[in-house]
């Protein structure tokens, strides 16, 4: 497949302060990907290198083939950024047909109405004195006014409700479908997880993880098998360990919590294997999936820099 | 070129909805016109030519300010709200952006000047040959020029309620100094010798002396050309700062 995007070690240095630091992947066409963080892990640095609104300080972007700031590679491209402006003393309707003389091949403009949800009622409103919710429902339509072939959102679902965020990311698979290539950030876990095909997990500015959501899940989310020993005297902690180290890449980890003995490990079925084979003597076996929201926690716990705000001011 | 237009159309209708506008460049300087010709002017030797020489003055204070006023935070409004950065991802140009902003100003100071002067002539009759009405019409929106200079130099200010402050006080200041508000005679010597080197003095000035059947002195047309580079000079040397990060 064609990559639409493509990213070769960039980074980007605020006042010596690497907010986005040696990342390097491509984007294929009609795929959309997540990229995921807490806040101040580079996640709309990285995209506003992507759109040409930063100059990286190293590397290089290619996107559809071009540098993201040409005119004709603007015009293939929709954009929703994390604060929505609308344009004070025009009203929602005069805004999509604005944004629709932008580009050379518009979109249909009551397909764009449709995609606001906006009611005629609404079309007439000036578009600043809207709710948040409504904005970010236009500023999806303006996001799409240039029938774009590749959209990128920045945290897009912020301020929407439920019923919002569903129609949001309905319209987005069916974008997808139709060959369009869709990339968004997000520090929620859940929206990558459900919506992504791909995830793009960054943390203190460098990637930290690339893969399906189901890879991801399974680098992050820890696995552990734990269980009583049949009887008191045998030494079965020592014993698992034993078993266990002959095999590293399980990267099993042996711990006792209150009488329990808990082996962590990524393949946790393979340990449970081990141990039933080698006829150590267990009872009350219990599988633990850990909590995968807590295990995101964990990895970024402490990490809310204030990158943001300096891209921000970059900008 | 389809975006242009309806760039401009959009940037029309923006100045027209904003009440800041409608206020400070229409209400008021009409207002002000009736009451310094009509109410407060006993004791002028000559009313006539007061009453032309103060729609003169109340022409260019409308269309100073709102060059100072309405472009100036606008921008600053535009780049605060996100929206300027927005623009910068559509296939919209920087160039096409600021001519469709400059060239609906433009008009909207036509509008104004036109609506200021007919006001005139509503509220006073006042008479002057059509040449001199293209004249100073024409000058009013010409030497405006400076005063854009001055509003993209606010327009640099990074939050909107500092630039909407020393814009008020710009403006303010300007208006009264410069003797667009009451006649430059009666002011302190003092202010006077100052205000002789303001623009919005050399920028009157122009304007009376067509009205009074006269052209425009050089020494204004000199110094509102040297402000007008020392202003575009300074937001340049501004903006290169502010980008440098």
């Amino acid at each position: 497949m064609k990559s639409v995007i493509e990213l070769k070690n960039i980074s980007k240095t605020f006042r010596g302060k690497k907010a986005v630091d040696g990342v390097s992947f491509a984007i294929e066409k009609g795929t959309v990907t997540a990229l995921l963080g807490p806040n101040g892990a580079g996640k709309t640095t990285a995209m506003s290198m992507m759109l040409g609104l930063l100059e990286p300080s190293e590397g290089s972007v290619n996107l559809l083939g071009g540098s993201p700031g040409d005119r004709d590679i603007r015009d293939r491209i929709g954009v929703m950024l994390q604060e929505v402006a609308v344009m004070d003393g025009l009203k929602a309707g005069e805004l999509i047909d604005l944004f629709r003389s932008y580009y050379s091949r518009p979109a249909d403009r009551d397909y764009l109405i449709g995609l606001s949800g906006l009611s005629p009622a609404d079309l007439k409103r000036v578009a600043q004195k809207m709710s948040g919710g409504q904005k970010r429902s236009l500023g999806f339509a303006l996001a799409m006014a240039g029938n774009p072939d590749v959209l990128f959102f920045d945290e897009p679902t912020v301020g929407l409700d439920t019923g919002a965020r569903r129609r949001f990311w309905n319209e987005v698979r069916q974008l997808a479908k139709l060959g369009k290539t869709v990339l968004f950030s997000t520090h929620y876990l859940e929206e990558a997880d459900s919506e992504a095909d791909r995830i793009l997990l960054f943390d203190q500015g460098k990637l930290a993880a690339d893969g399906t959501p189901e890879e991801i899940k399974r680098a992050l989310v820890k696995r552990s098998v734990s269980f009583l020993p049949e009887t008191a005297e045998n030494d079965c902690l020592k014993r698992a360990e034993g078993l266990l180290a002959v095999r590293p890449a399980d990267k099993a980890s042996v711990t006792e919590s209150n009488g329990r003995i808990v082996v962590t490990a990524e393949d946790t079925d393979a340990v449970l294997r081990v141990l039933i084979e080698s006829g150590l003597g267990i009872r009350d076996i219990r599988v633990d999936v850990g909590r995968l929201d807590a295990a995101f926690e964990q990895l970024t716990r402490n990490r809310e820099a204030n990158t943001l705000s300096e891209t921000q001011e970059a900008i | 070129m389809k975006s242009l237009l309806m760039q401009s159309k959009a940037e029309i209708l923006r100045i027209l909805r904003n009440p800041y506008f409608v206020f400070w460049s229409l209400a008021m300087p009409i207002l002000f016109y009736f009451v310094f010709t009509r109410v407060l002017n006993g004791d002028m030797p000559n009313p006539e030519q007061w009453q032309a020489h103060y729609l003169m003055s109340m022409a260019a204070f409308s269309v100073m300010g709102t060059s100072v006023m309405t472009f100036g935070l606008r921008l600053v409004q535009e780049r605060t709200q996100g929206w300027s950065t927005a623009l910068r991802t559509t296939p919209l140009t920087g160039t096409a952006y600021a001519a469709a902003k400059m060239f609906a100003q433009m008009l909207l100071n036509l509008l104004c000047i036109v609506v200021i002067f007919v006001s005139g002539w509503l509220i006073n009759g006042v008479h002057l040959s059509a040449a001199q009405w293209l004249a100073s019409g024409l000058w009013i929106v010409l030497a405006s020029l400076p005063f854009l200079a001055l509003g993209g130099l606010i327009g640099c200010m990074k939050k909107v309620d500092t630039a909407n402050g020393i814009s008020n006080m710009l403006y303010m200041g300007l208006a009264i100094s410069g003797g667009l508000w009451m006649p430059f005679e009666i002011m302190p010597e003092a202010v006077q010798r100052i205000g002789k080197w303001l623009p919005s003095y050399n920028y009157g000035e122009g304007a009376w002396s067509i009205a009074a059947g006269g052209t425009p002195s050089a020494t204004s047309v000199v110094l509102l050309l040297g402000y007008l580079a020392a202003f575009m000079v300074l937001s340049g040397y501004v903006r290169k700062k502010q980008e440098a990060v």
